[in-house]
Parts: C-alpha cells; sequence; structure tokens
C-alpha cells in the first residue's frame, strides 16, 4: 500500500512568523484514523507536533480540528472516507492558536458559562439535599436530548461564519445549550436565559447558514436548537413557565 | 478576551468566513447569496431613487418635468441598463423567496423537531425541506429573469 | 430597544417588501408594455392617482427600513468596539431618514408639484 501524505499545519506564535505546511509519510493500515496518522507521525517522525487528544473514541471533544478544509474529530475521521491519499490538518479556525493543531478553547467555555447551562430551580435547598426526584416524562426528554449529546468540542463555533467576524457572539454551542437548559421541563430559569440573549451581538446574529450542524460530529443540530431558541426570545416567553417546571416526585413509603 | 494574546496566535476567519463557503453546506451558500445580493438590492435602490428623482426635474427639481424625464430615460434605457435590470430582477426574487424560508425556519415552522439520533446522522434542520426550498428561490429567480429578458431585450416591450 | 424589537421590524418590514415589491414588478413588467410602464404620461397618470402614490410611498418606507437595518445587523456582526456600535446605529437612522426624505421629496412632487415641460 502507498503511503498516505499527511500534511499538518506547525505554528509556534512564539517562536515562528508564520504557519508553514510540512508533510510526513504515513504507512497506512485498514481503520485508519486522522489521529491515528497523526500520532504515528508524532511517535515515529516529528516528536515535536503539537496536538491535543484523550478518549479517541468521539466522546471527549479534544481533538476538534481542520480536517481537509472541514472542522471534524481526528478521531471520529477515518483516512479512507478522505480518499485514502492526501490529508491536511490545520487548526479550527476561529479560535487562538496555542501551538500546531492545539487551539485554545477558553473564550468557548466562557461562552457556555455565561448562558447559565445548568438547571435553574426556586427550592434550592432541594437541589443542594434532595428529598426526591424531578421528573420528566419520555416526551419532555425527546424535546431536549438530542441537545445534551454535546461534547463541547468546537466544532460548530469553529464553522460559524458569525463567530468568524463577531468576538461577542456566544456562538452556535451556547445558544443551543441555553435552548436545551430552557427547554427542559425541570427548568425554571428560561425567562433570564432568554432575555439575556436578546441583545445586538446575542441570539439574533444567527442567519441560519447551518454549518454548525453540518460539521457536529455528535448529531446535536445546533442550527435546529437555535432556531427554536429564536421564537422565544421573540415573545420574551420561555418554553415553559416557571410554575409548570417539574415538581419534586417522592417515593411512597415502602411496606418494606 | 482570554484567549486571544500571550503567546497564542488569532485565528478568526474574518470576512472570509462570511464570503467563502467552499467546503461547506449548500445552505451555507444560501447564507453568503442572502447577504451579498441583499447589499447589491440596496445599492440598486439608492441608485433608483436618483433616476426617478428625474421625473421630477432631477435631485433639484420642483416638480414633474418631460424634458428631465427624457433626459434620463436616454441614460438608463439602454442595453447595459436593461441588464442590470435583469440582474436586479433575478436577485431580488432571490432574496425575498429565500427570505421568506429563514423567516418561516426562525420562527421555528418548518424545521422538524428534536428527536433521537439514527447513525448515520443527517442534521433535521438540514434535511430535503429547506434544500427544496433554497432550490425554489433559485429556479423562480431564474424564471423571473428570463421574462424580464425577455420583456426587455425579446421585442415583448 | 430589544434587539427581538428591531428583527420583528426586519421580519415585518421583509413580509410588505415581498408583496409590495412583487406589485412593482407586476406593473412594471406585465400589466403595462415595458416601453408604455415607463412613459412620462403613464407615470404621472400613476402618481396622480392617489392610491399608486401611496403605494411607491410604502415602498420606499419598507424597502430602506429593511435594507438599512440589514447594513447595520451586517455592521455589528462585522466590528464590536463601542464607537463603532453606537456609529453604526446613529449612522442607520440617519440613512433611512435621508433617504426616505428624498425619496418622499420626489413621490410628493410628482403628485402635487406643477407640470413643466
Ligand atoms: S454542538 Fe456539536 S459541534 Fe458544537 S461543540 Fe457540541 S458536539 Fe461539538
Amino acid at each position: 500500500m502507498k503511503d498516505l501524505k499527511l500534511v499538518v499545519q506547525r505554528f509556534d506564535p512564539v517562536k515562528d512568523a508564520s504557519p508553514k505546511m510540512v508533510e510526513y509519510a504515513v504507512p497506512k493500515r485498514e481503520g485508519m484514523t486522522v489521529l491515528d496518522a497523526l500520532l504515528y507521525a508524532r511517535d515515529y517522525v516529528d516528536h515535536s507536533i503539537g496536538l491535543r487528544f484523550s478518549c479517541r473514541q468521539a466522546s471527549c471533544g479534544s481533538c476538534g480540528m481542520k480536517i481537509n478544509g472541514r472542522p471534524r474529530l481526528a478521531c471520529y475521521t477515518q483516512v479512507e472516507e478522505l480518499g485514502g491519499e492526501k490529508v491536511v490538518a490545520q487548526p479550527m479556525d476561529n479560535f487562538a492558536i496555542i501551538k500546531d493543531l492545539v487551539t485554545d478553547l477558553g473564550s468557548f467555555f466562557d461562552k457556555h458559562k455565561a448562558v447559565t447551562p445548568r438547571l435553574v430551580r426556586e427550592d434550592g435547598e432541594e437541589q443542594e439535599r434532595p428529598t426526591g426526584e424531578y421528573l420528566m416524562t419520555p416526551g419532555e426528554l425527546s424535546k431536549v436530548l438530542q441537545f445534551t449529546y454535546c461534547i463541547k468540542c468546537g466544532l460548530c463555533t469553529s464553522s460559524c461564519p458569525t463567530v468568524a467576524t463577531d468576538e461577542r457572539y456566544p456562538g452556535p454551542q451556547a445558544l443551543t445549550q441555553a435552548y436545551r437548559y430552557s427547554a427542559d421541563a425541570r427548568d425554571q430559569g428560561g425567562a433570564e436565559r432568554i432575555a439575556a440573549l436578546d441583545n445586538s451581538h446575542g441570539v439574533w446574529r444567527c442567519h441560519f447558514a447551518g454549518s454548525c450542524s453540518y460539521v457536529c460530529p455528535k448529531g446535536v443540530d445546533p442550527a435546529l436548537g437555535i432556531q427554536l431558541l429564536k421564537r422565544h426570545v421573540m415573545t420574551g416567553k420561555p418554553p415553559h413557565a416557571k410554575d409548570e417546571a417539574s415538581k419534586v416526585w417522592k417515593a411512597p413509603e415502602s411496606g418494606r | 478576551m482570554s484567549s486571544e494574546g500571550g503567546g497564542k496566535a488569532r485565528n478568526r476567519r474574518g470576512l472570509s468566513g462570511w464570503l467563502n463557503p467552499y467546503h461547506y453546506n449548500f445552505e451555507r451558500w444560501a447564507y453568503v447569496f442572502q447577504r451579498v445580493t441583499g447589499i447589491a438590492i440596496l445599492a440598486y435602490v439608492i441608485g433608483h431613487l436618483g433616476d426617478t428623482s428625474f421625473f421630477v426635474g432631477g435631485p433639484i427639481g420642483t416638480g414633474p418635468s418631460q424634458s428631465s424625464w427624457t433626459f434620463i430615460s436616454g441614460i438608463v434605457e439602454n442595453s447595459f441598463g436593461h441588464l442590470i435590470l435583469v440582474l436586479v430582477v433575478l436577485v431580488v426574487i432571490f432574496h425575498g423567496t429565500n427570505g421568506l424560508r429563514l423567516i418561516a425556519s426562525e420562527m421555528g415552522l418548518i424545521l422538524g423537531r428534536p428527536a433521537s439520533i439514527e447513525y448515520p446522522y443527517k442534521p433535521r434542520s438540514l434535511r430535503l425541506g429547506q434544500r427544496a426550498l433554497i432550490w425554489a428561490a433559485i429556479i423562480l429567480a431564474v424564471v423571473g429573469a428570463a421574462w424580464a429578458a425577455m420583456i426587455l431585450f425579446g421585442g415583448l416591450a | 430597544m430589544r434587539e427581538s424589537r428591531l428583527m420583528l421590524l426586519q421580519y415585518i418590514t421583509a413580509l410588505l417588501a415581498v408583496a409590495l415589491v412583487a406589485v412593482h414588478l407586476l406593473t412594471q413588467g406585465i400589466i403595462y408594455p415595458y416601453s408604455t410602464a415607463i412613459s412620462f404620461g403613464t407615470i404621472l397618470s400613476l402618481y396622480r392617482n392617489g392610491l399608486y402614490a401611496i403605494f411607491l410611498e410604502a415602498l420606499l418606507v419598507v424597502v430602506l427600513v429593511h435594507g438599512f437595518n440589514g447594513v447595520r445587523i451586517i455592521l455589528h456582526e462585522w466590528r464590536q468596539t463601542a464607537p463603532w456600535s453606537r456609529w453604526v446605529d446613529i449612522g442607520t437612522v440617519v440613512a433611512i431618514v435621508a433617504t426616505v426624505a428624498f425619496g418622499s421629496k420626489t413621490v410628493i412632487l410628482a403628485v402635487f408639484g406643477g407640470a413643466s415641460g
């Protein structure tokens, strides 16, 4: 089998003036992922290639990068599906480069945190020391389940044309999580979450280019979440009112 | 912002993120065209305010003036001017019909609902319905422009 | 102002523009032969029929508000410094007022101005 041509964008902002593309020959094997190829190059050719990975199974969201021009997870992309001859690995767009393929996701996590991505309840004491459970029907679960699969890899945000220029825009990941928590039957913080996104750099800077959903490796469909969010921001009404949220359910005393 | 500066290199795509949809999905191309056609239409409208003002004698005119209208007609009513009009019809119809798709989508009307995922997964928000509507906008625009061309160049005037 | 109010304005002007522009294209291209539609006499008689003047004025306002608000959105997405944001908002209002005033002047003079040669 012919070797794979692996081209990696090398750039250390502390030392280098500009990025350069370096080619490595990697022996192919069946089922090889781009991450496998990068690790081969790092282990046997050049130890200084900077890359980040952890789980190798599309669960951790660490190895997001631009592969052959499109944001993908290196561990979730087989060399074969890219034609099997040439793979070009570059850091994700829209995030600052730390070194080579490693980008800084700090601002990304800050934006995620800014949408209050947790269940907001008025019964805070109950959340700290539960006396029962917040119930959720299967129908209620299916409204948000798909959005809970987000692994915060950043691929969607790196694909977004608005993020490309607007530093204050939350980005597809954060907006989708804003919808995910507001639409959760157990949540009571929808009104505040929605009001916080109704400004000139909030949800309305999405124009439904859909690239986020196109690149998301987990089927989250951020564009769907954001469009569903917009109607609520427009009307100022969250998906459900505070007093419609799930009540605490206590198990009946068992006769044991 | 915490992440930019301090030994790191800024890597936002900038305007190329708006203008270059290469490697991305069909809807991304529609986004680019919506934005570009919007600006083009506004530019045309501003110009059109200027040429129509000659109906009342030009920018500083005082009332309907046949000679001033004949003067501006002599400038804009020719093959080049008519070509511009055909292009304007093309982009106006695309912008309008694609815009209707966007309004309906942004109000959550034509997207489908979140549901469980089966692999290989195709995002619900990018399914055939959206694509068909973008194609409908393109086809309507081309038909409208062809009609305009027939009127302006084909002797239907 | 809440951004969603401006977005609602953008949607409403969009829907009105679709309807009004459709009428405009029909009157220019289909209802009359093009050469008649752009002749001085036809336009004058249309203007002096009050309804058509109101239609043109509505078209003018709707399209310019939608267009300049669209540019405002694009400019906000482009840069985010505080002075930029402020001047974009002010500039949008100024541009709408100036262009609507200029276009309205044409409509008003066409309807009420004394015709000359
Ligand atoms: S929504 Fe998808 S692409 Fe975006 S961060 Fe989450 S998993 Fe990654």
